[in-house]
């Protein structure tokens, strides 16, 4: 079990850097598709709330999982 | 006689338990009500403090405004959580109870765009943001309070009386709201009745307040306040130390992230689909989420209860999985039950009536088609176009793309799929009591009583406020993006359902695999 906890670990931690450049993208995309105030505003959203939360979560919950931080939880 | 003193000693303590959990859960009751009635007016609010050029956009800035609200409570959650962690549970929640009373009466009184221009949405959006602050603050001090009275074996049962405050806030928010529109009529609460539910707040507020100021401290805080052990800096204590930050990010991604989606699309969204995606009549949509939701709400007591029994996580998780694989199944059941290409209409019962009127200096054609289908459904559709009786006006407004009529669909079921579709969002609703009911309880046992109100809010409100609080924005955002064309309804109505599965499937697999089913029944210290 805390070989599968570690390995996904990694997998967090990998999600995590994966969605930056991933939402940055997408919202780079689409607001020059259609750079509409809708648009704007949902993607400053995503970029400036969403995004680093999320991978900022993730990837240090990843790497605390890939160091067995829980391997033991009570 | 022995005997005779314990069997009073405990009744007293029942007593005082109920009281505790009474005084706790209506303010906090209260104060979901406060926030969510902004949510349930967010099309009238749209139309009163927005420019009107463009709905979409109007639509959109008031769900913006709504997630600041939202963004905003994690700030309220470290704020008034070192406040609660450094000088006491009961006067934190006491502030954030006035605070959110205040700014909910005062948006009721704010004029609307027309009379003052940009200030009033401006002014809104502060008041928002002062709601999303309050609430930060209140719901972690409340099960924080309400747990720390409570016996360890019967810690998710106490708990989960908080925890159905959240859905019966809505309930009565949509309950008042139904009220005060009958009563006044449509275009009277439209005008100006729809700031009669925020005025009411005040007499709400005030009571609680009352109530709340009899209340005594936490025991286990007012203990650890006596000896001198309570933290000199709760933030740096909980998310600078390694061992309390590492249980802050699982509580966050493996349970409040999931509940948070679980809980918005079973509510929130059900509502905003039947509404928008099925184009079901206002008064019958909202009959249909507040009788499921009344029919739901014992759920969450029942669930806090079994999870003192057989462990909070088997519970939560079970809640995640069944809502992943079951919400397509449910939303596409709820669009065709509404969907009128599936049903035989009566063509003879067809009426179209056209009404054209001078409005200043616009001419406005109303036309009404109404139409009544095999099954009991009746479908009545309202276009008005407004055009310019200047032809040079016209022609500009022509050229800009600005003279669509504006359409209103409305379908009334019949009264079996009524009651399919309450069935359908109870299901929903039983979701949001499994991953909701045992979720206070779970917070308060993995984090210790000196960084608790501080250590619990943020992933709390990180997941309910930010990825739940965002469903409405970003699933709206995923159906409109199928729509193949301006003026051409979307080709996968169900496309909104992609976020909440994909957050709560995430929390499942991290909750199942990270979290111990062990945290029940354990002292809280």
């Amino acid at each position: 079990m805390s070989a599968i906890k570690k390995i996904a670990g990694l997998i967090w931690a990998l999600m995590g850097a994966g969605i930056i450049p991933l939402a940055i993208m997408q919202a780079m995309k689409e607001i020059a598709a259609k750079p509409s105030e809708e648009n704007w505003i949902f993607w400053s959203i995503v970029i400036v709330v969403l995004t680093p939360i999320i991978a900022f979560s993730l990837i240090t919950f990843g790497v605390f999982a890939l160091k067995g931080e829980y391997d033991v939880i009570e | 006689m022995a005997n005779h003193v314990t069997n009073v000693s405990q009744t007293e303590e029942v007593t005082s338990t109920r009281r505790v959990i009474a005084a706790s859960s209506v303010g906090t009751l209260i104060e979901w009500y406060d926030f969510y009635i902004f949510g349930s007016l967010a099309k009238i609010i749209s139309e009163q403090f927005f420019p009107k050029d463009n709905p979409t956009a109007a639509l959109l800035a008031t769900l913006a405004t709504f997630a600041a609200g939202f963004v905003v409570r994690p700030f309220g959650a470290l704020f008034f959580g070192r406040l609660g962690d450094l000088i006491g549970r009961k006067y934190t929640f006491l502030v954030t109870l006035i605070i959110m009373g205040g700014s909910t009466f005062a948006i009721g009184l704010v004029p609307g765009y027309k009379t003052i221009g940009f200030v009033a949405p401006a002014i809104v959006f502060i008041l928002r943001l002062l709601q999303g602050l309050a609430l930060g603050g209140e719901y972690g001090g409340a099960a924080t309070y309400v747990a720390e009275h409570s016996p360890a074996d019967k810690r998710g049962f106490w708990t989960s009386f908080i925890q159905t405050t959240a859905t019966f806030g809505l309930f009565v928010s949509l309950g008042v709201i139904l009220i005060v529109r009958q009563t006044l009529g449509v275009e009277t609460f439209t005008d100006w009745g729809w700031r009669v539910p925020f005025l009411l707040s005040i007499f709400l507020v005030a009571i609680s307040v009352y109530i709340r100021m009899k209340m005594s401290e936490s025991p286990l805080f007012a203990k650890l306040k006596k000896e001198g052990k309570t933290s000199a800096n709760p933030l740096a204590e909980s998310f600078q130390k390694k061992d309390n930050l590492k249980m802050v990010l699982l509580a966050l991604l493996g349970a409040t992230a999931g509940q948070g989606v679980v809980w918005y699309t079973g509510q929130f969204y059900a509502l905003s689909f039947l509404q928008n995606a099925c184009n079901v009549e206002f008064v019958q949509s909202n009959y249909i989420i507040s009788v499921a939701l009344i029919i739901g709400t014992p759920f969450f007591v029942l669930f806090g209860a079994l999870s003192d029994k057989i462990g909070r996580k088997y519970i939560m998780m079970t809640g995640m999985l069944v809502a992943v694989l079951a919400y397509r199944p449910i939303y596409t059941m709820m669009y065709n039950e509404a969907d009128l290409k599936q049903k035989t209409e009566i063509a003879e019962q067809t009426k179209v009536d056209v009404k054209h009127e001078l409005k200043g200096t616009d001419s406005l054609t109303t036309t009404v088609t109404t139409k009544a289908f095999s099954d009991g459904t009746t479908y009545k559709e309202t276009v008005k176009a407004t055009v310019p009786l200047d032809p040079a006006k016209k022609a500009e407004l022509e050229a800009a793309g600005k003279l669509k009529p504006e359409t209103k669909k409305e379908t009334t079921l019949p009264q079996n799929v009524f009651y399919k579709m309450i069935g359908l969002v109870l299901i929903q609703v039983i979701f949001v009591t499994m991953v909701y009911g045992p979720i206070a309880a779970f917070l308060v046992e993995i984090f210790p009583t000196r960084i608790r109100y501080t250590s619990m809010s943020l992933p709390y409100h990180i997941g309910n406020g930010v990825f739940g609080g965002l469903v409405p924005l970003i699933s709206t955002r995923l159906v409109e993006a199928t729509r193949p064309g301006p003026d051409l309804p979307p080709s996968d109505p169900l496309a909104g359902l992609w976020y909440p599965i994909l957050i709560a499937g995430v929390s499942f697999v991290i909750g199942t695999l990270y979290i111990s089913n062990k945290t029940n029944n354990m002292d809280v210290e």
